[in-house]
């Protein structure tokens, strides 16, 4: 009975994962809704915004020691920032360079991954070059993430499971108003719908697609600030999350933003929730996150709530 | 500024070259971050001197690009696309090949240091190393582009004459330095810039020959080739042949490079079996000069009956040589010559090199033999009837119907599979095994399922690891046991691991094949993964977690009559027994392809529903490309556990998985040839780079490789036949950017 | 046309299709709505009707693309096969039951060649496997030499032969219209079910492919359903035609009859059939096929988008 003590704390586990998986999930369907393709290198958008949001960081707070409390708000909120705007550039460069050319050319649909596969390992190994290759990099400590600020039961919430959940809340409500009320949201679910009929309609896909790009891009860079924020980090932390981000969303339905949101917290919370039970074991975790998958996935071949990106909002 | 300057697209270009050249000013040099400074490196590498090379590098690539219209059209000029080819190679052989095994990193500036402080060398040697090598590219560079541009027949032939000479006397000039050191040479520096100079050389000869324009390369070859069918393979195999008696090394141990006419001093009353010492002797010259006369006038002439003589002659003349070789080699060994143990040590690049010159006669002669006599008008007059009622292999697919310069390669990729390895390092020769075999043979499979029937798998490396853990079991390497009359040689293993494989194959397809590209991607991806891990951690043990298999798992033995093999640890055997299995797989899915099933893929994968309405059964089709590809990788990984002895899941990591998708697609997808060529050259690149870059950056240079390639020729390198029309697909034009495919993709 | 025998009194197994009160519904839209009909063996069976009539929707339920949530629909495609429901059976097992289509939007192989294309269709019904085709086995070699000759044979028929190693996106317009009805032939349907194989041709091509429809029904002994929006195709060559509007059959006879029937132009002209019954009693040579001239009869490429496209 142990096991069923401890559930709040590893449902505590479970959102705080999910909602990185999410975020990052999210970009992979936003891409996969206008584009109908796989954007692999996506994940190397999140690494990037781990290491933009960490010279930022550094460069405000220092080795972090002796920052006044008032300020860590603040310093979160620069650190969103910067790993956004380096996310979202990376983004908007990949477009440009590895989608967009190959659009030109009407290339087949294995290019577009491949050449997204090129990128992530060229995108990873220059980071290493350019920063570090070392596994465990971690930001300056300018406030205490594992204080305990509430306790649920045996769930002991700590600052940055607050600060994780939190702006990821408000991130997909902000991105999922984006999507359904304003012109840009428009623009994005009607090339989602039909891009033939779109373009006719006036609507610029070369842009809509480089925006899509930029609004996943911001995403994934904030996520890689939180992700940094919470755990170390690497030039290679991208793959990892980026499979389960990605199974993540095609769990919920790819191309759909509100299933990538649902598919990414179901994700956290299967991995947080099934590997304690007894006779499991932590080891079988990715076993049990894609056994999950294929699951669903075959009594629910297009996710669960299905894959349109115009029908989410 | 004003905003209509900014919004220019020269602008937007010049500011994105220039970007590009800072990215490169990055990628190239040995800097490296560190966790205490993250800038160090970006300062290290753009606030410096070297930063101006790199813009001017950006400068240079926005030049080229804005005025690459008035460029192109000299590249129709006839020998253009040659010239720029052989100048090409001959500044990639002087950056970055390796000129020498001994000297510093080897590359032409270590070695041409190192002649500069050495006596001894003839003058034309140090004049090379020190000057006359940039003099000399300098000089022919000029020459042969005004000659080409300006098609100035006269200046043509002067340059074609140069190159050659300038070719000739790099490989004099390497020669002289290998022979003055003495030690056994494996550097391919000196024959690729003969090679490229020849290839100017050659250039140089079109523009002088010709007034036509060929805007297609591969016109002008195919062009060249069809003049004398056959004759110009067996002119490159008569050169290297009298190259390989006159200059090569034939034996070579330490301190020792004896050519084939010393060898025969050499060997002089060693009791040299009397064939060998007869070939030694004279037989060598006389099989050189009658393959080469019978080769050459049968394919000048097209002599049907002199090409079969030809062609049976050569490899008369390569079975005589290897029985020489074998015969000096074994000579060798039992006086303990260098401490060798067995046969088939010491030998120089000489004798092997002799090999393929006589292969490359063979082919040649077999190819003026077997020659369509179109040409002479021959041909029965084709009633309506006959012309209706092809071959019984359509479309490109078989021998008889291959492109004549396919058919030339063909027959070049053989001779080079066969006699270029024992000329390699030794730690070339694991390369070639364990990594580019390997994967070559992954990549076929795997062109199955990803090329022919569009299905995208991202968990192939699986297959390849029930493989490798079925034959472990199988010989007795896992902690539980087989029974003991299930307890086999390695090769025995091949049929269970592929039956095996096909089972999973057809676990892994059956439920998952109602889902649609992506879907699909990533429960492969999840199989794959679910497979590593459970490799990792079972229960009870199996796999023995992440210690993999111990004892290691034993080599393979042949035990059949009279026949007794035993493979140990020489990689050269087990190059030969893949090279036998790919040789093998590729005829079958060679037919496998032209056959209903091959038609059938293409169906479903272009368009399911069509293909289900002409009564395809979809699914089953779709599940025997998974099982087909399963097994192959299920083949792989028989050979490699067999080869390599030890190995543990970590062998078997998705990243692996990606990289064979990766080799298909960057080789051609539905292209046998392409899956190969991606799989070869993808896999040999880290270890060539090695010698290049810091070990820690190849994977961001060949991410860049992979990158460009999909930008600037998305079909891949060899292009499927079956997937050219693709580019420009039924109904939706090219122009239309909206989708990025068309709906009928089957992915 | 006097060569069928139409009514009751029709052996059973002279029927191909026998659908009864089928009824297709996609979520709230009911696409069919209790259509029964009959095609009889050897006929040449059109259905019209405006678009969005339900006539694709028809198809997909014929071919087993779709499965209607009520009614049954019994097939017995080639001669003496005893009749089976279609409900439920996949496409390709309703092909092999002996049902060849073409598509609305062609839906040829791209990447392959007009050839390859046929034999895809031939190569269906063949029995070799994986293995005999990798080694070459007689066998499979002989079934090879048959699929080759039965493509260029029929690519003949269809007048493609000379273009028989083009790929098919390379192929015009027409051209591929009638390569998607060769390689429906390579299946040695005892139906053949042409969706719109008109659309988009010119009047040439229209009397072609009409001999072509006549020659693939007398010479191959073909039954042949018919949609398609060209009056004039559709009177030249049909036996019968049924006519659907909102998924509900509202006529269905011999081409004159059909012509006169005041439902049909009701529903053509977007009147109702009371007013149309008056227009016709009140110019009686008012017939549908003149009507067409300037009534959205004649159909033209953009507007052959039917409800029922297929969505794979």
């Amino acid at each position: 009975m142990h096991y069923i003590h401890q559930i709040p704390a590893y449902v505590l586990l479970g959102l705080t994962r999910g909602s990185m998986y999410a975020l990052i999930a999210l970009g992979y369907t936003l891409v996969y809704g206008v584009l109908q393709l796989l954007n692999f290198a996506h994940s190397e958008v999140f690494m990037s915004g781990a290491f933009g949001s960490y010279i930022v960081v550094h460069a405000v707070v220092g080795d972090g020691k002796g920052t006044p409390s008032w300020a860590v708000p603040l310093v979160i909120v620069i650190g969103l920032l910067s790993g956004a705007v380096t996310g979202a550039s990376v983004a908007w460069t990949l477009e440009r360079v590895a989608y967009r050319t190959l659009r030109r050319r009407g290339a087949p649909k294995l290019a577009f991954l491949i050449s997204a596969i090129g990128a992530s390992f060229f995108l990873s190994q220059l980071a290493g070059k350019l920063f570090n290759r070392f596994r465990g990099n971690g930001f300056p400590k300018y406030f205490d993430q594992n204080r305990q600020v509430l306790r649920i039961s045996t769930a002991r919430v700590q600052v940055f499971e607050v600060v994780i959940i939190l702006t990821a809340v408000i991130m997909m409500i902000f991105l999922d108003r984006l999507v359904a009320q304003t012109k840009l949201g428009r623009s994005i679910r009607a090339v989602a719908e039909d891009a033939p009929t779109a373009a006719l309609m006036g609507i610029d896909i070369d842009r809509t697609i480089s925006r899509t790009f930029v609004i996943g891009g911001a995403l994934a860079g904030a996520a890689g600030f939180l992700f940094g924020t919470a755990f170390s980090f690497s030039n290679t932390v991208g793959f990892d999350q980026g499979t389960k981000a990605f199974a993540a969303a095609v769990l919920g339905g790819i191309g759909n933003i509100r299933g990538a949101m649902m598919g990414g917290l179901l994700l956290g919370l299967v991995e947080a929730l099934v590997p304690p039970i007894p006779h499991i074991g932590i080891q079988w975790t990715d076993v049990v996150a894609f056994v999950v998958l294929v699951m669903v996935l075959i009594f629910r071949p297009t996710g669960l709530l299905g894959e349109r990106l115009g029908r989410a909002a | 500024m004003n905003r209509v300057m900014l919004r220019s697209p020269g602008f937007k270009r010049l500011v994105a070259c220039l970007a590009g050249s800072l990215v490169l000013a990055v990628m190239i040099g040995p800097q490296e971050g560190t966790q205490a400074d993250y800038g160090y490196a970006f300062r290290q590498a753009v606030f410096k001197p070297r930063v101006f090379v790199f813009l001017g590098i950006g400068v240079l690539m926005f030049l080229l690009v804005t005025y690459w219209p008035r460029v192109t059209p000299y590249f129709t000029r006839p020998g253009a696309v040659a010239l720029c080819t052989g100048l090409t190679t001959v500044i990639a052989a002087q950056f970055l090949l390796r000129w020498d095994d001994q000297v510093g990193n080897a590359k032409f500036g270590a070695v041409s240091r190192a002649v500069s402080n050495t006596s001894g060398l003839s003058p034309a040697t140090t004049a090379f190393f020190s000057w006359l090598h940039w003099v000399q590219f300098l000089v022919i560079a000029v020459l042969a582009a005004f000659a080409v541009a300006q098609r100035n027949r006269m200046l043509a032939w002067v340059t074609a004459a140069f190159a050659v000479v300038a070719g000739g006397i790099a490989f004099y000039a390497h020669n002289d330095v290998i022979s003055f050191s003495h030690v056994a040479d494996h550097s391919f520096g000196a024959f690729t810039t003969l090679l490229g100079y020849l290839v100017v050389a050659v250039g140089c000869s079109a523009a002088a020959l010709s007034h036509e324009q060929a805007t297609h390369a591969r016109d002008s070859i195919d062009r060249v080739l069809a003049w004398r069918p056959g004759l110009p393979i067996a002119a490159v195999g008569a050169a290297a042949t009298i190259i390989a008696m006159t200059t090569s090394a034939w034996f070579s141990p330490l301190r020792l490079n004896a050519s084939f006419s010393s060898t025969h001093d050499l060997f002089a009353g060693y009791g040299l079996s009397p064939i060998s010492s007869q070939y030694l002797a004279w037989l060598g010259w006389v099989l050189l000069a009658v393959v080469a006369i019978t080769a050459l006038s049968s394919t000048y002439l097209r002599l049907r009956l002199g090409g079969w003589i030809a062609a049976g002659l050569g490899v008369v003349a390569v079975l005589l040589t290897v029985v020489t070789l074998y015969d000096i080699s074994k000579i060798g060994a039992d006086n303990n010559v260098d401490a060798a143990t067995g046969p088939w040590q010491n030998l120089g690049s000489g004798g092997w090199l002799a090999c393929m010159g006589f292969g490359l006669m063979a082919a040649g002669g077999f190819i003026a033999a077997t020659a369509a006599r179109t040409s002479t008008g021959s041909a029965s007059p084709s009633t309506p009837d006959t012309a209706f009622v092809p071959s019984e292999s359509q479309g490109g697919l078989s021998l008889r119907t291959a492109s004549r310069s396919s058919k030339n390669l063909l027959f070049v990729g053989v001779v080079l599979a066969l006699f270029l390895p024992p000329t390699m390092t030794e730690f070339w020769q694991k390369v070639l095994v364990s990594e580019i075999g390997v994967y070559v043979l992954l990549a076929i499979g795997l062109n199955v399922v990803v090329g022919w029937a569009g299905l995208l798998d991202l968990g192939f490396i699986a297959f390849y690891a029930i493989g490798s853990y079925t034959t472990a079991y199988l010989v007795g390497s896992l902690p539980h046991k087989p029974p003991a009359w299930l307890h086999m040689t390695p090769l025995l293993a091949i049929p269970f691991a592929i039956t095996i494989c096909i089972i999973a194959g057809v676990a892994l397809g059956a439920p998952t094949l109602r889902l649609r590209g992506d879907y699909l991607a990533i429960v492969t991806l999840g199989f794959g993964e679910i497979i590593r891990i459970t490799a990792v951690n079972n229960p009870g043990n199996i796999t023995n977690s992440t210690r993999g298999p111990s004892p290691a798992v034993a080599h393979p033995r042949v035990h059949i009559g009279p026949v007794h093999i035993t493979w140990g640890l020489n990689n050269l055997q087990y190059w030969y027994l893949l090279l036998a299995l790919i040789v093998i797989v590729v005829i079958l899915f060679y037919r496998l392809e032209g056959s209903r099933l091959g038609r059938a893929w293409a169906a479903i994968r272009e368009d399911e529903v069509a293909a289900q309405a002409s009564g395809i059964n979809t699914p089953r089709v779709k599940l025997l490309a998974f099982a087909i590809g399963a097994s192959t990788s299920g083949l792989a990984g028989v050979f490699f556990a067999s080869q390599i002895g030890y190995f543990n899941p970590d062998n078997f990591v998705l990243n692996n998985s990606i990289l064979v998708v990766a080799y298909v697609v960057f080789g051609g997808m539905g292209s046998l040839p392409g899956a190969m060529a991606g799989a070869a050259v993808l896999t040999w690149l880290p270890e060539f780079l090695k010698d290049q870059v810091p070990a820690d950056d190849r994977q961001m240079w060949i991410g860049a490789l992979v990158l460009l390639m999909m930008i600037f020729r998305p079909a891949g390198l060899i292009p499927a036949r079956r997937r050219k029309a693709e580019l420009g697909g039924l109904g939706s034009p090219p122009s239309s950017e909206t989708r990025a495919v068309p709906a009928s993709e089957g992915l | 046309m006097t060569a069928v025998t139409v009514g009751s009194e029709a052996h059973e197994s002279d029927i191909v299709f026998d659908v009864e009160h089928v009824t297709l519904r996609f979520g709230g839209v009911t696409s069919l709505n209790d259509v029964s009909l009959r095609m009889y063996r050897g006929e040449i069976l059109a259905i019209i009707g405006p678009n969005g009539a339900g006539k694709t929707s028809l198809f997909n339920s014929l071919t087993g693309v779709y499965t209607p949530q009520e009614g049954s629909i019994m097939l017995s495609g080639r001669a003496g096969d005893p009749p089976q429901s279609v409900l439920g059976k996949k496409t390709h097992v309703v092909n092999h039951l002996g049902v060849g289509r073409t598509f609305q939007n062609i839906r040829l192989f791209p990447a392959l060649t007009a050839l390859e294309n046929v034999q895809v269709g031939i190569e269906a019904r063949q029995r070799s496997g994986p293995i005999s085709a990798m080694l070459g086995l007689p066998w499979q070699r002989r079934e090879q030499r048959e699929s080759t000759h039965f493509a260029y044979q029929l690519l003949g028929e269809v007048g493609l032969a000379p273009k028989a190693n083009e790929l098919a996106a390379s192929l015009p317009y027409g051209e591929q219209r009638r390569l998607e009805i060769a390689r429906a032939l390579g299946t040695n349907p005892g139906v053949l079910l042409l969706d719109e194989p008109a659309a988009g041709t010119n009047p040439v091509e229209k009397r072609e492919l009409a001999q072509l429809i006549q020659r693939v029904n007398t010479d191959r002994l073909v039954s042949v359903l018919l949609i398609e929006h060209d009056m004039k195709l559709v009177m030249s060559v049909a036996h019968r035609i049924v006519v659907l509007n909102f998924g509900e059959k509202i006529a269905e006879g011999a081409p004159a009859a059909i012509q006169r029937d005041p439902a049909v132009i009701a529903a053509y002209l977007g009147t109702s059939a009371e007013e149309a019954a008056a227009q016709a009693a009140a110019a009686p040579d008012v017939q549908l096929i003149e009507g067409t001239t300037e009534a959205p009869l004649e159909a033209t490429p953009e507007d052959t988008r039917d409800d029922g496209e297929v969505n794979p």
